[in-house]
């Protein structure tokens, strides 16, 4: 399996925030996680990139056990993340925040044209290229937040709640660059989402997570007709 | 010129680590001790000196770093801790100083000769070197901060360290070199100031309090706070010593500070970080 969470748990303190959750996924596909708050979405993706420590279970991407590495070394890996709540880094400009997307990389000619395919993707950031990323607005932090990610060239992407806070139309505009990046790039997704109408139709399959376990999982098309899910995940 | 690289100096590490360091004064003694024995004792060249007070007391940040506020801050999240810590490496690199070179004022020859008049006023020669050497160094970190990955790698940490890590920093090391840094400002500081000013063993705990004024008054961990801090402390201090005699200045100095920080407590930069 190309990336596989195995049996893990995560606790803060004593408190076990994920308890025995495994996912999986093929290379290229995109994966959705739908679940309430403190459901333990956030906590499955830090435990991904290593930001929370992994108490028991195993991580694999390409081949690769993950899940006692540290930040730096995941990143070098291949996978990258959209940080719920965008953190852009709010004092250095929107240029400055691409190329420390690039961070792990050391192909300058290449990190020249990635920039430049951002902002082809993303033409509003380029017209700001120059001013400071807490000057933007939410829907263009976010845009950068997914833009600073795609610099890594990562082979899996991890986004957190990338439509919080944006306005319907903008939504559909992240909806369609997730998409986008999935079939250009050729990047995995996995897409944590509170919208979980928007997460079941860009994704192929998905998880629904409950208390820190996974309550459910299928494919994406079955789980928007399944009963249980209208109900507590799509209002009805 | 001096006060700011001081200032950046304790800067950098403030921002960089959330660590005041309390021991700012003492790594620049150091670094004013070593250039004294390397260039006034030893006869080397004064740039080795400067040198050598650079790598000197970046070492010394390196070991405070790596094995005493690493540790602390894994295992604590608790200021006081730091706080504590950060006092202690100030009373060792104290009583280490007063023990390795005694009591003494210890002074060296001026590295140039002569006297510069500019705009009527007799600078010597000396003078007017440290303070192009200071400049030149305030200019190349700015630069290095600004342009460079690494610089980068350090703001992105003093900004968000979990979002530097999540793009690839390693924080460890980044922290360690961003503490190594603000150490050696610190000891360069003391190497070109001890041409001008002799340094004893004593001089670090006021240098340390100069050090948090700036700060206080440019708002703590914003560079631009810090240079604005070192200039207004030192026209103040000029201002102070010209029109006010003895040592009125500094208690004029510290209760002007305390009536700005009622109205102003974040410093005049203050934003969490620049
Ligand atoms: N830093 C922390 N310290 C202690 N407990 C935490 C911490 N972060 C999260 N938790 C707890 O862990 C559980 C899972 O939180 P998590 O943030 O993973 O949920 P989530 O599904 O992402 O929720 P949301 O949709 O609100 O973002 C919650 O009970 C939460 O209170
Ligand atoms: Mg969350």
């Amino acid at each position: 399996m190309y990336f596989a969470v195995r049996h893990v748990s995560v606790y803060y303190d004593k408190v076990r925030a994920v308890s025995d959750i495994s996912l999986v996924m093929d290379a290229g596909d995109v994966i959705a996680i739908i679940g309430a708050n403190g459901a333990g979405k956030t906590t499955t993706l830090r435990a991904v990139t290593g930001l929370a420590p992994v108490a028991s279970g195993e991580i694999w991407f390409d081949g690769h056990r993950i899940d006692r590495l540290r930040p730096d070394r995941i990143v070098g890996l291949g996978i990258s993340m959209v940080p719920e709540g965008r953190h852009v880094f709010p004092f250095m400009s929107v240029g400055d925040n691409l190329l420390m997307g690039a961070f792990a990389r050391r192909d300058r000619r290449a990190i020249e044209q990635d920039v430049e395919r951002v902002f082809a993707r993303f033409p509003r950031l380029k017209e700001r290229r120059r001013q400071q990323a807490g000057t933007l607005s939410g829907g263009e932090q976010q845009m950068l937040a997914i833009g600073r990610a795609l610099m890594a060239r990562p082979k899996l992407l991890l986004m957190d709640e990338p439509s919080l806070g944006l306005a319907p139309h903008l939504v559909r505009e992240i909806a369609r660059a997730i998409l986008a990046v999935n079939r250009e790039e050729k990047v995995a997704v996995v897409l944590v989402e509170q919208n979980s109408r928007m997460a079941l139709k860009v994704s192929t399959r998905a998880y629904v997570l409950e208390t820190g376990q996974v309550a459910l999982e299928g494919r994406s098309a079955d789980l928007l007709n399944n009963e249980q899910v209208r109900r507590l995940y799509l209002g009805g | 010129m001096n006060y700011a690289l001081i200032a950046l100096g304790i800067t950098l590490i403030f921002a960089i680590m959330g660590v005041l360091n309390f021991a700012h004064g003492q790594m620049y003694v150091l670094g004013g001790f070593v250039t004294y024995y390397v260039y006034g004792v030893f006869g080397l060249n004064y740039f080795v000196a400067l040198a050598a007070s650079a790598v000197t007391v970046a070492c010394v940040g390196l070991v405070f770093e790596r094995f005493l506020f690493r540790r602390v801050l894994r295992i604590t999240t608790r200021e006081e801790s730091t706080m504590l810590l950060a006092a202690g490496t100030a009373l060792l690199l104290d009583s280490l100083g007063l023990a390795l070179f005694g009591e003494k004022q210890r002074g060296v020859a001026p590295v140039v000769a002569g006297v510069y008049e500019i705009f009527g006023a007799f600078v010597p020669a000396s003078r007017a070197l440290i303070f192009v050497l200071a400049g030149g160094l305030v200019g190349a970190l700015l630069l290095f901060i600004q342009y460079t990955r690494p610089g980068r790698a350090l703001r992105a940490i003093a900004q968000d360290k979990e979002t530097a890590a999540l793009q690839g920093v390693d924080i460890d090391r980044y922290s360690a070199l961003g503490f190594a840094l603000g150490a050696a400002l610190a000891g360069l500081a003391g190497g070109l100031l001890v041409t001008v000013f002799a340094v004893n063993a004593g001089a670090g705990t006021p240098i340390s309090i100069k050090a948090f004024i700036m700060i206080m008054i440019g708002g703590a961990g914003v560079v631009s706070g810090a240079i604005l801090g070192a200039f207004v402390l030192g026209f103040s201090e000029a201002l102070g010593y010209f029109f006010i005699p003895g040592s009125t200045t500094y208690l004029m100095i510290l209760v002007g500070l305390i009536v700005f920080l009622i109205f102003r407590p974040q410093g005049i930069m203050g934003k969490p970080w620049g």
